[in-house]
C-alpha cells in the first residue's frame, strides 16, 4: 500500500513539474509576495521616521516615542500575511485544476483504476503532492520574512507560526481546488469551481447585511479568514488547525466520493 | 497459469440506452479469446465491467470465480489491461513509466527491474527504453501499453484493438506476440479486425447491440468460411465504415 | 457542467470579488449584489436541471456503491464538524510570540486566582468585536477566559455598548471595557498591564491611598508641564490608588489611611513639628517614597532619611559610558540598567529594561536605626560611572572633574529600607509592624516629560507597590518590545526586493520554459 501511494506520489511530482505551470504559478508567487512584503517594509519604515522625527533627540521606541502598537510585527509581517493569504487563493486554482480533470481527460484514470490502486490511494497521493507543492511556494516566499525576523530579533518560533498557518489556510484552498478538480473532466471547470467556492467561502461579509443575526454568527465561524487571524500573530490555536485539518480532509473525502460515483455510473 | 473468465447475465444501462443485454460467456484458461461486433456493440463496455472500471447493472463476471463487482481489486490483480488507444503518461519516459506501473502493481527491487527488463525485451522495447512516451510512434505506444500489462505477469490479458492505426508491419508483429501468450496465459482480444480474430483466436464471439449473436470456435469459423460470413449473416448489414474485413 | 451553473459561478466569483476590492468604499454594491444574486440563481437553475436528468442508477451494484460513497462522505462532514465544534471548546494553543505576548504573566494569574475566591459578583470584560484593534487584541482577551473563571468575557458591538458602558468616555482603541455588576472601567489601550490594572480596580475593596507631601518646594502634583507630576498622579489613579495632597503644618497627625507618602524632592526645610509626623509615621509602620536631587539642601534629606539610614551625598552622578547613546554632549542623563536582582522593587527590572534619569544625585547608606533594619542599594549607574561633587560646574555644563581615585564605580541611584517595629510573632517571626522607604535620587524621571520612557514607569509603580504592600502586583508591565524594531537599511531591504521580486522569479520562469521546451522536444 505505501509503495503503491508513493509510486503514484512520485508520478504526480514529475508530471507537476514537468509542466511549466507550476513554474509559472511558484513565479507569480514569489514575485507577488516578495514585492507585497516590500511595501510593506518601506511604508512600516516611513511611519517609524514620522514618529521618531516629532519625539526626542534620538527618539524612537527606546525613548518610547513610539507607541508600541506601531512594530514590525503590526506593521509589516500580519498585513504581509493577509496579502499571501490572498496570493495562495488567486494562484493555487491553477495547479489543483489538472490534477485530476487532466487524468479523465487523458482517459488515464482509467489506467489507475483498473490497476489495482484504491481510489482511497489516488486521492491521497494526488492530495499529497499538492500540499507538498503548497510548502514549496510558502518556503521559497518566506526568504524576504526571515531575513527580517533574523535581524529584528522577532523569533523564527513566531515565523514558524505564520507559516503553519499559511500552510493550513493553503493545503485548505488547495483540498478545495482538489475535490472541484476531480468531479470535470474540463480543466477549466475545476478553475471556475477552484476559485468560486474559497472565495464564496472567504468571510461571508457581503451577506452580513442580508441575513439573521445568528446565521451571520454562523456563517462567520464556518468562514476560512476568520480562523486565519492568530498565526500571523504568532499564536497557533488548536481549534484553527483542526478547522483547516478539516476541510482539507473533507476536500480529500470529496475526491474520493467522486472516485466511487464514477464507478457507479 | 491462467484464468478462466465467467460472465453470467451481464447487462449495462445508461439511463434508456441498454449498452449490454443479458450477456453471458465463458472463457476456458489458456485461452485467446476474441470479441468482435460494429461500433457501440457493448466491447469496451464488457472490457470495462471485466477489469472493474465500470459496475455492471444485472448481472456479474467472474475470473476464476472472484466476483469482480465484490472484489474488484483481486480480480485487478490477476488481470493486465491494454486499453483501446492507449493511456499512458506522455511526459514520462517508457522506463519511467514501466517502473511506476510495476510499483503500482506492487512490484519492487530487483523484480521491479527483472519485470521491466521482461517487458521491455519482449515488446521490443530496447531502442525507446529511455525516451518520452509522448514522441514515440503509435505502434510503439501500443506496445508500450501491452508492456504495462504484462509487467506482473498476469493469468488474464485484456487487450483492446491493440493494432488500430498500426503498419501491417506493426500489426503482424503484434500478433505475433498476442499469439505466443497461447497457453500461458489466458487472452481476451477485442477488436474490429475480423481477420486478425480469425488468426489467433481460439473463439470469437460477436456482439451486435450489446447482445451475444455469435459464439464460434476457430473450426467453426473455418468450416463456415470466413469471419466475414458470419459477420454479415448475424449482424445482418453491411460491415460498418472503419471496420476492415 | 452545463453552461448555467457555470456562468452563474463565474458571476458569483465576480460578485465576491468586486465587494472585496469596494467594500472600504460603499459596502455591498449595486453591481456586486446583482451579480451574486443571478449567479446563485442560474448555480440553482443549473443544478435543479441536473436533478431532473438524473435517471436513476445504472443498476443494484450501483446504486449500493453510490449510496456507500455519498453516506461516507456525509459521515465524515459530520465527524468534521463534531471535531470541530469540540476543538473550539478547547483553549489550547502554543504562544510562539518572542515575548510571549498573549500568555498571561504570573501577576495577572495571581490576581485571577485571587478572584476565584473573591465572594463578589464575577467581573466581566466586554470585548467590541468591531473596534479598530479587536483583531489584534482577541487572542489576549481570549486568554483572560481560559486562565480567569471568574472573568467572563462577552462579546459586544460598539454600536451597542453594554448599559454600564454608555455613559464612559472611550476613544477609538477602547476594545475593552471591565464591568462588575453596574460599574464599568474603560480599559484604553488593550494590554494585559490595562485589562489587568482594571480587574484589579473593580476587584479591590481596599482602595489604597498614596498622599504626596507639598507646601515645601516639592513637584506640583497638579501641573501639566514636562516638569510636573500631573502623569505620575493619572497613572497611580489609573493603577487604582487614591491620590491626595497632603498639606504640612495644617495636620498633627497623618492620616490614618495613608498607605502610602510620597515626597517627591522637597526644596526647603520641613518644619521640626512635620518632621516628627513623619517619624512618628515611620514608627509606626508607614511607607515613604522619598525623590531627590542633586543640590537640594533639605533637612528631610540631612535630618529625617539620614536618621532612617540614607545618605545622599552632595554631587551628580556622571557616567560617559551611556551618554553617547543618547548622543549626549554631558553625560549627566543616565541610562541606568544595573539592578539588584532580588529586592522586590528591582528584581522584574535588568539589563534589557533600563530606566532613564536625567542628573542624579548619588544614594548612599549610613548606619542603621536599629540592628534588625534592612537597607539595601537596589539601583546603580554603569562602572564607568562616577560622583562630580563639583556641583556649581557640572550642572552649569562647563565639564565634568573625574576623581583622580574614581573611588565611586557603580554610584548607587536608589534604595531601599525596611524597618520591622513593634511586638515580634513568636510563630511567624514577623513583627507587628514594618515601615518602608524607597529613595531615589532624581525626580525628573517620574516627570510628564519622561514618565513613558524605557521603564521610568515600571520603577516607580514597583516602589509604590512594595510600600503600599502590593509586592504581588509588582510589575504589571507591557511585554517588552525588546526586538529591533528597525530591523533593515533602506538598501538592504531593496536589495532583497531584487533578489525576491525578480531574480528569483526570473530563475523559476526560466526553469519553466526549460521544461515546457522538453516537454514539447
Amino acid at each position: 500500500m505505501i509503495r503503491r501511494v508513493l509510486a503514484l506520489a512520485r508520478k504526480e511530482l514529475h508530471q507537476l513539474f514537468a509542466s511549466p505551470i507550476a513554474y509559472v504559478v511558484g513565479t507569480a508567487y514569489v514575485a507577488l509576495t516578495g514585492i507585497y512584503f516590500f511595501q510593506h517594509l518601506v511604508s512600516y519604515n516611513q511611519l517609524l521616521f514620522v514618529y521618531q522625527s516629532e519625539g526626542l533627540t534620538g527618539g524612537g521606541f527606546d525613548q518610547g516615542t513610539v507607541p508600541s502598537h506601531i512594530n514590525v510585527l503590526n506593521e509589516v509581517f500580519v498585513p504581509a500575511a493577509d496579502d499571501f493569504g490572498l496570493f495562495l487563493l488567486v494562484v493555487l486554482p491553477l495547479v489543483t485544476m489538472r490534477v485530476f480533470a487532466e487524468e479523465r481527460a487523458n482517459g488515464t484514470d482509467e489506467l489507475l483504476l483498473t490497476s489495482g490502486l484504491r481510489p482511497w490511494e489516488i486521492a491521497l497521493a494526488k492530495h499529497a503532492v499538492t500540499y507538498f507543492f503548497v510548502l514549496l511556494l510558502l518556503a521559497a516566499s518566506a526568504i524576504y520574512p526571515a531575513v527580517v525576523v533574523a535581524r529584528a530579533g522577532l523569533g523564527f518560533e513566531h515565523l514558524l507560526a505564520l507559516y503553519v498557518g499559511q500552510l493550513c489556510y493553503g493545503c485548505a484552498i488547495a483540498s478545495i481546488g482538489l475535490a472541484c478538480s476531480s468531479f470535470t473532466s474540463s480543466q477549466i471547470v475545476a478553475a471556475v469551481l477552484g476559485y468560486s467556492i474559497p472565495f464564496v467561502l472567504l468571510d461571508f461579509a457581503w451577506l452580513t447585511n442580508t441575513v439573521s443575526e445568528e446565521v451571520a454568527a454562523r456563517l462567520h465561524e464556518i468562514a476560512l479568514l476568520s480562523h486565519y487571524g492568530s498565526f500571523p500573530r504568532g499564536v497557533i490555536e488548536l481549534s484553527e488547525v483542526v478547522y483547516f485539518a478539516g476541510i482539507a480532509f473533507l476536500g480529500w473525502l470529496a475526491s474520493l466520493t467522486s472516485l466511487e460515483l464514477g464507478r457507479a455510473r | 497459469m491462467s484464468a478462466r473468465i465467467e460472465a453470467q447475465g451481464v447487462s449495462k444501462r445508461f439511463g434508456p440506452v441498454v449498452a449490454l443485454d443479458a450477456f453471458s460467456l465463458e472463457v476456458a484458461p489458456g485461452e485467446i479469446f476474441g470479441l468482435i461486433g460494429p461500433n457501440g456493440a457493448g466491447k469496451t463496455t464488457f472490457i470495462r465491467i471485466l477489469t472493474g472500471y465500470w459496475l455492471a447493472s444485472e448481472g456479474d463476471v467472474r475470473v476464476d470465480g472472484v466476483s469482480v463487482t465484490r472484489e474488484r481489486f483481486r480480480v485487478q490483480a490477476r488481470l493486465g489491461y491494454a486499453c483501446e488507444q492507449p493511456k499512458l503518461y506522455a511526459d514520462h519516459t517508457v522506463d519511467a513509466f514501466l517502473r511506476f506501473m510495476g510499483e503500482v502493481r506492487g512490484l519492487g527491487g530487483a523484480r521491479l527491474r527483472a519485470a521491466v527488463g521482461l517487458s521491455v525485451e519482449r515488446m521490443g522495447l530496447e531502442p525507446v527504453r529511455r525516451r518520452r512516451i509522448g514522441v514515440l510512434s503509435k505502434g510503439f505506444r501500443q506496445r508500450v501499453a501491452l508492456a504495462q500489462a504484462l509487467l506482473h505477469d498476469p493469468a488474464l490479458l485484456v487487450v483492446d484493438e491493440p493494432t488500430v492505426g498500426l503498419d501491417p508491419a506493426q500489426q503482424i508483429e503484434l500478433r505475433r506476440i498476442i499469439a505466443g501468450f497461447r497457453g500461458t496465459h489466458t487472452v481476451l482480444l477485442c477488436t474490429h479486425q475480423l481477420h486478425e480474430a480469425e488468426a489467433i483466436c481460439d473463439r470469437v464471439a460477436l456482439l451486435d447491440r450489446g447482445r451475444l449473436a455469435a459464439l464460434a470456435t476457430a473450426d467453426e469459423i473455418r468450416v463456415g468460411g470466413s469471419l466475414e460470413a458470419l459477420f454479415l449473416a448475424r449482424v445482418g448489414r453491411e460491415p460498418a465504415a472503419g471496420v476492415v474485413p | 457542467m452545463t453552461f448555467l451553473p457555470a456562468a452563474g459561478l463565474v458571476m458569483i466569483l465576480v460578485g465576491v470579488a468586486s465587494y472585496y476590492a469596494t467594500r472600504s468604499l460603499h459596502g455591498l454594491s449595486a453591481f456586486s449584489g446583482a451579480n451574486l444574486a443571478l449567479g446563485v440563481l442560474l448555480v440553482l437553475a443549473g443544478a435543479a436541471a441536473q436533478v431532473r436528468s438524473f435517471r436513476g442508477f445504472s443498476g443494484a451494484a450501483s446504486r449500493r456503491v453510490a449510496l456507500r460513497a455519498l453516506s461516507v462522505f456525509v459521515a465524515g462532514l459530520l465527524a468534521v464538524i463534531a471535531l470541530d465544534v469540540a476543538a473550539r471548546r478547547s483553549t489550547a494553543r502554543l504562544d510562539l510570540t518572542v515575548d510571549r505576548l498573549y500568555t498571561l504573566s504570573d501577576q495577572t494569574r495571581a490576581l485571577c486566582a485571587e478572584l476565584d475566591t473573591d465572594a463578589g459578583p464575577p467581573i466581566e470584560l466586554v470585548f467590541f468585536e468591531d473596534a479598530l484593534l479587536a483583531k489584534d487584541v482577541r487572542l489576549l482577551v481570549a486568554a483572560y477566559a481560559s486562565a480567569c473563571p471568574r472573568v467572563a468575557v462577552r462579546d459586544a458591538s460598539r454600536k451597542e455598548p453594554p448599559a454600564g458602558a454608555r455613559d464612559l468616555y472611550t476613544t477609538s482603541a477602547t476594545t475593552v471595557i471591565a464591568c462588575r455588576g453596574e460599574v464599568c472601567d474603560p480599559v484604553g489601550y488593550p494590554s494585559e498591564r490595562n485589562i489587568t490594572s482594571a480587574l484589579l480596580r473593580l476587584a479591590s475593596e481596599r482602595v489604597p491611598r498614596v498622599f504626596f507631601l507639598v507646601g515645601h518646594g516639592e513637584v506640583d502634583l497638579a501641573s501639566q508641564n514636562d516638569n510636573g507630576y500631573s502623569g505620575l498622579a493619572a497613572l497611580l489613579r489609573d493603577q487604582g490608588f487614591d491620590v491626595r495632597a497632603l498639606v504640612g503644618p495644617a495636620t498633627a497627625e497623618l492620616p490614618a489611611e495613608a498607605d502610602v507618602v510620597i515626597a517627591a524632592a522637597p526644596e526647603r526645610d520641613l518644619l521640626p513639628v512635620e518632621l516628627a509626623l513623619l517619624d512618628r509615621y515611620l514608627e509606626g509602620g508607614g511607607r515613604l517614597l522619598a525623590l531627590s536631587e542633586p543640590a537640594l539642601r533639605s533637612n528631610f534629606y540631612s535630618d529625617l532619611l539620614l536618621r532612617w539610614g540614607f545618605d545622599l551625598e552632595d554631587g551628580v552622578i556622571a557616567d560617559d559610558a551611556t551618554s553617547p547613546l543618547l548622543e549626549d554632549p554631558t553625560p549627566l542623563n543616565l541610562l541606568v540598567h544595573r539592578f539588584a536582582p532580588y529586592n522586590p522593587v528591582t528584581r522584574t527590572l535588568s539589563r534589557r529594561t533600563m530606566v532613564l534619569m536625567p542628573t542624579t544625585r548619588p544614594v548612599g547608606l549610613a548606619r542603621k536605626p536599629q540592628p534588625d533594619d534592612r537597607l539595601e542599594r537596589i539601583a546603580f549607574a554603569s562602572e564607568r560611572a562616577f560622583v562630580d561633587r563639583d556641583l556649581a560646574r557640572a550642572l552649569a555644563g562647563h565639564g565634568l572633574a573625574r576623581p583622580a581615585d574614581a573611588a565611586s564605580s557603580e554610584p548607587p541611584v536608589a534604595a531601599t529600607g525596611s524597618y520591622p517595629r513593634g511586638e515580634v510573632d513568636p510563630a511567624t517571626d514577623v513583627a507587628a509592624r514594618e515601615a518602608r522607604i524607597v529613595v531615589i535620587g532624581d525626580r525628573d524621571f517620574a516627570s510628564n516629560r519622561l514618565l513613558d520612557a524605557l521603564y521610568n514607569r515600571d520603577l516607580l509603580l514597583n516602589a509604590v507597590r512594595w510600600l503600599a504592600g502590593d509586592e504581588a502586583r509588582i510589575a504589571l508591565s507591557d511585554k517588552a518590545w525588546t526586538p529591533n524594531q528597525d530591523p533593515l537599511t533602506l538598501q538592504q531591504t531593496v536589495a532583497y526586493f531584487y533578489f525576491l521580486a525578480f531574480a528569483l522569479p526570473e530563475a523559476l520562469l526560466l526553469l519553466g520554459i526549460y521544461a515546457w521546451w522538453r516537454n514539447r522536444a
